[in-house]
């Protein structure tokens, strides 16, 4: 009798793991197909670089982007500066394409949200993204945080803010986290004026964090933006 | 102003104080040159560190960022064409034998000194509004405008492009005050010799060997550094900073204004002493 229950017990741990694996996927399936509904969007953006060794003031700009992986910054005649192209700032390029093992992780709190937090992880030896985790909040059904680890560019974690465009899974503010290299130039090339306060230098000089914030003011989604217009050749 | 008015016309008169307005126009010109043929390659290897990390667009190569690096490159040839004039206000006169005859006159040797240090002061300004009007105004024409990049050693400084027309005013205005120092400086120098070749070449080997003093990491020349003008003389570059370090920059025009003054007085001083013999 005490064997069969046993038996009774573990296939009801089983077919609740598998149902909550399920639950889990289908939860990451939706989210993915409600980030993947925007094709493109044109937003008036302001972009804040907060990296020690760059000392950039606020940037106000456009930026277009057109899924999967195209984004351009225009400053009306002035630069522009984006993290590296693998490093993408939108929700869909970190989030793993094609088929992918989904690991609930349970529940989380972010600020006074419960959300809940998947683990993704691309089928696919060759995709640059390792491993996503994601903490979804089931009512709006957003991404709020994803922290990508990429074969390439290290780990980089993103909160998202929501509010005016909730239903196209648009955040109105996001910040970016990421590792950053060291920068040095010598000092016989820049013949720098020494007379200036240094600020304080991080304790860990190779790798160092950095934070991008975009606050996005209004957008156009799907107005269909053409490749070509990406492809557009800039003065440098 | 009657023995400032003689002084300016024998400085305008010369056919060398023109060659420095050549030499600054063909420098500038240069460089132009260079930036535009092969500017990008330049842009490249500079900003490699940076690129590796994030990609930048725009007008990158504009006009703010050519003249900077004029500027740059003009930091130990503007001394040498100051010096050029200012170093010849008292020695000229000696080796061609008119400074006696111009002290027989009812002028004080103070003054005469010091109608000398006007000149040269008049004269670098001039210098100065030239390289301002061919180093930044015809960088805009050729290159356009945009948002200025500045590269220091441990540092990524972009200023956007409404931000900068100040900075250069402001930087050619500390560039007079640098230059005056070395104006200064070379008038000491020109008081001291009978030719005018003995204080040029003094002027430009004292500047070349602290500013070299100036640039070594080595502690024992920490030490000095901070008292040395050519420390100082480069102060211009922290208007392209931000934000902009205001105390350090007086401080620099303080000391800078000092070391004028202190080559001025030793000037009046040796000079009244001096046996003038030709």
């Amino acid at each position: 009798m005490r064997k069969y229950l046993l038996l009774l017990l573990l296939f009801t741990c089983c077919a609740f793991n598998s149902a909550h694996a399920a639950d889990a996927s289908a939860l990451f399936q939706s989210l993915r197909s409600k980030v993947l509904s925007v094709q493109d969007y044109t937003a008036d953006v302001k972009m804040n670089i907060n990296v020690s060794y760059m000392r950039i003031p606020q940037l106000n700009g456009t930026l277009y982007y057109k899924a999967p992986d195209k984004m351009r910054l225009e400053r009306h005649g002035g630069l522009s500066i984006l993290p590296k192209k693998n490093i993408n700032l939108t929700l869909s390029n970190l989030i793993p394409g094609g088929n992918v093992t989904v690991i609930d992780m349970g529940n989380a709190l972010i600020g006074a949200k419960t959300v809940r937090v998947l683990k993704v992880i691309p089928d696919d030896e060759k995709s640059d993204i390792i491993l996503t985790k994601i903490w979804v909040d089931e009512t709006d059904l957003v991404a709020l945080r994803t922290e990508t680890t990429t074969r390439n560019d290290g780990t980089v974690t993103m909160d998202l803010e929501y509010g005016r465009y909730t239903n196209s899974c648009l955040p109105d503010k996001v910040t970016i986290f990421m590792n950053l290299k060291d920068y040095k130039l010598p000092k016989g090339v820049t013949m720098d004026y020494n007379d200036q306060p240094q600020p304080p230098k991080s304790t860990d000089k190779k790798n160092q964090k950095g934070t991008i914030k975009i606050t996005y003011l209004k957008y156009s989604i799907n107005t269909g933006l053409t490749d070509k217009f990406f492809a557009a050749p800039e003065k440098q | 102003m009657q023995l400032l008015r003689i002084e300016l016309y024998k400085i305008f008169k010369r056919p060398r104080t023109y060659i420095s307005f050549g030499i600054i126009t063909a420098i500038t010109f240069v460089i132009q040159l260079a930036m535009l043929s092969d500017g990008k390659s330049f842009i490249g290897f500079a900003l490699q560190g940076i690129n590796e990390q994030f990609d930048i667009h725009g007008n990158i190569l504009n006009g703010y960022l050519v003249a900077y690096i004029i500027l740059q490159s003009l930091l130990i040839h503007i001394p040498l064409l100051v010096a050029l004039v200012a170093g010849d206000m008292l020695a000229g006169e000696a080796n061609i034998g008119t400074l006696r005859l111009l002290l027989t006159r009812p002028v004080r040797r103070s003054q005469l000194v010091l109608a000398k240090f006007y000149a040269s002061f008049i004269y670098t300004v001039l210098l100065i509004i030239w390289l301002a009007f061919i180093a930044l105004f015809l960088s805009l024409l050729l290159f356009g405008k945009g948002d200025m990049i500045n590269l220091k050693s441990d540092a990524f400084v972009m200023l956007l492009q409404s931000d900068i027309l100040w900075r250069y005013a402001m930087a050619f205005v500390f560039a007079v005050l640098a230059m005056t120092t070395i104006a200064s400086m070379s008038l000491l120098l020109s008081a001291f010799a009978d030719n005018s070749i003995g204080p040029i070449i003094s002027t430009m080997g004292i500047v070349v060997v602290l500013t070299i003093l100036s640039n070594l990491e080595l502690p024992l020349f920490n030490l000095i550094k901070p008292y040395l003008f050519t420390t100082h003389i480069i102060g211009w570059k922290g208007f392209f900073d931000d934000p902009v370090p205001y105390s350090a920059i007086l401080r620099s025009s303080a000391i800078l204004v000092l070391y004028t003054i202190a080559f001025i007085t030793t000037t009046i001083i040796y000079f009244n002493k001096k046996d003038i013999r030709s």
